[in-house]
């Protein structure tokens, strides 16, 4: 049924009330249509309360929607296909695990031979600059690096598509910065696809193909800028230095601003 | 980790500190040592307590301002564990009790543990059981040895049915509130996997509910042990209980304590094996 040449993610006017049944009901999405399409990176920004993760719990299937189409390569599955990847602002890592354990977590699930996980899992590891830590508790790794983990075991199970929710809300600045850097490097290198959820303005812009700007709570799409930076796509701080990034920030923060006093 | 590097750091600093001799002392070993100085400091002021209040009770006994009769005295009690140690009977009364309590401790918890895991699989189980739960939890213990000793006899058997019946629903609780209370967050990540129900149990609701259990594993070896007692009150012929019981019944006070010192010692042994058995279980979490 999927064909391969259909963009990975293609969303028709979702929509989403919360117990429609009941006499308070809150409608949190009212209508969405975007599309992902092979190695794109495009971002979701909105007022926050905006029903921003609730959007990305509707592509997961983690919940029902209420109307709307989603077409994951083309065919409508309900839940998560399992060329997709997930990941949210919590790392969520299992603290009885080790940093390597985490990350072999999915490929476990998948039924991977030990060995293999175990190899593909210390590459991964070590791409993303955690040599040294595999074999730390969660507990015993900072915030940054427990993050990397998170990365890590959502790029184990080798997603085409990757969904992320506000994935380096909770870290300072410049682990961010390298973050999004890295992040950059290991999608782009791959063509992969990414949506990215978030509500930071510079890190959308800095990071994607184009953002979609959502309105407030019921959220409809305000605008969609195509981002057009003319630098290695990869460097976050060569995005930033660009002249047209000021520029895109301030029209995107203007389309956020308008909204706040309404 | 940042404890092993510190270590690490005041390891070099230490080397350093060799050649030369201005380097101030690393802080880790003044703060390492502040703490032993703390530990050392409270197991003092416990001694300390214990001992007034041994001192006491024998000063007043030894002075007829409490009755020697009716509240023995540490004197008296040391007497009789020395006896009680001499005849033999500490050791095979305390032994009887231990296996008792044993057996229904972990006869209770793995039955308990068990279902109370289980019963996360099935809303519609869980809330058909809840009221029959809530009810057996109700039963005072006590109510329910007559009938052990009908069933199960006057031997073994029916204080380690006691034992287990003082466990298994608190055990049931602990577990079930455990595996019910994993982040939903977590769970949804483990579905985004592509992981099943059953690996969603395995991976994840088992060893997130071991904090839980462990506490649950530290509340009910005391209450396994008042089980078997209640037990051995009730009809025996040897155990603790039945030391406590008789010597109560002759007015022995002094031995009675003898035998509820005994009986604390066991509780503080088990208690003891068990933290060390979950420190070696769950070696992730931080004790």
């Amino acid at each position: 049924m999927a064909d391969p040449t259909d963009p990975p993610l293609v969303v028709s006017n979702l929509k989403k009330i919360f117990g429609e049944e009941t006499d308070n009901a809150s409608e949190v999405i009212a209508n969405i249509s975007l599309s992902l399409g092979h190695g794109e990176i495009v971002s979701v920004v909105g007022p926050s309360g905006c029903g921003k993760s609730t959007l990305l719990n509707l592509l997961c299937g983690l919940t029902p929607r209420t109307a709307g189409e989603i077409f994951w390569y083309g065919g409508t599955s309900t839940g998560m296909p399992k060329r997709a990847g997930y990941m949210l602002q919590k790392d969520l890592l299992l603290p009885w695990r080790t940093a390597l354990k985490n990350v072999t977590l999915g490929l476990e699930i998948h039924n991977v031979p030990s060995g293999e996980r175990i190899k593909r899992a210390r590459q991964l590891l070590d791409t993303i600059g955690l040599n040294g830590f595999h074999d730390y508790y969660p507990s015993a790794l900072s915030g940054g690096m427990r993050q990397r983990v998170a990365l890590a075991r959502t790029l184990a199970n080798e997603p085409e598509v990757l969904l992320l929710d506000e994935p380096f809300a909770a870290l300072d600045f410049q682990t961010k910065l390298v973050l999004e850097n890295d992040m950059a490097r290991l999608v782009r290198s791959q063509r992969r696809s990414l949506l990215l959820i978030t509500h930071d303005v510079e890190e959308a812009v800095s990071l994607s193909d184009r953002v979609v700007v959502l309105t407030h709570r019921p959220a409809r799409i305000r605008a969609i800028h195509e981002i057009n930076i003319d630098v290695d796509r990869t460097d976050m701080m060569a995005a930033r230095e660009s002249p047209y990034f000021t520029e895109y920030i301030r029209s995107i923060w203007s389309e956020l601003e308008v909204q706040r006093r309404t | 980790m940042n404890i092993e590097r510190r270590d690490i750091a005041s390891a070099a600093v230490d080397v350093s500190s060799d050649a030369t001799l201005t380097v101030p002392k690393p802080h880790r070993r003044g703060r390492r040592f502040r703490a032993l100085r703390g530990n050392v400091l409270v197991l003092a002021c416990q001694i300390a307590v214990l001992v007034v209040l041994l001192a006491s009770w024998q000063f007043a006994t030894a002075n007829s301002a409490l009755s020697a009769f009716l509240f023995g005295s540490p004197s008296a009690i040391w007497g009789f564990l020395v006896q009680m140690w001499k005849d033999g009977s500490l050791l095979t009364d305390t032994r009887i009790t231990a296996l008792e309590t044993l057996l229904g401790f972990v006869g209770g918890n793995v039955l308990g543990t068990l279902v109370g895991l289980a019963l996360w699989y099935s809303r519609f189980v869980s809330r058909v059981v809840q009221p029959f739960v809530v009810a057996l939890g109700s039963i005072p213990i006590i109510a329910l040895a007559p009938i052990c000793i009908i069933w199960f006899g006057t031997g073994l058997v029916s204080k380690v049915a006691m034992a287990t019946l003082s466990v298994v629903v608190v055990a049931l609780i602990t577990a079930y509130k455990g595996a019910m209370t994993v982040d939903v967050d977590q769970i949804n990540l483990m579905r985004t996997l592509g992981a099943s129900k059953g690996h969603i149990f395995r991976k994840l609701i088992i060893p997130a509910s071991l904090g839980d259990i462990f506490a649950g594993l530290k509340l009910t070896v005391g209450f396994a042990l008042i089980g078997a007692i209640i037990g051995e009150f009730m009809s025996s012929s040897e155990g603790l209980g039945h030391a406590i019981f008789k010597a109560g019944s002759l007015y022995i006070i002094p031995k009675v304590f003898a035998a509820l010192v005994v009986t604390i010692a066991l509780a503080l042994c088990l208690t003891y094996v068990v933290g060390k058995i979950e420190k070696l279980l769950t070696p992730w979490r931080q004790h």
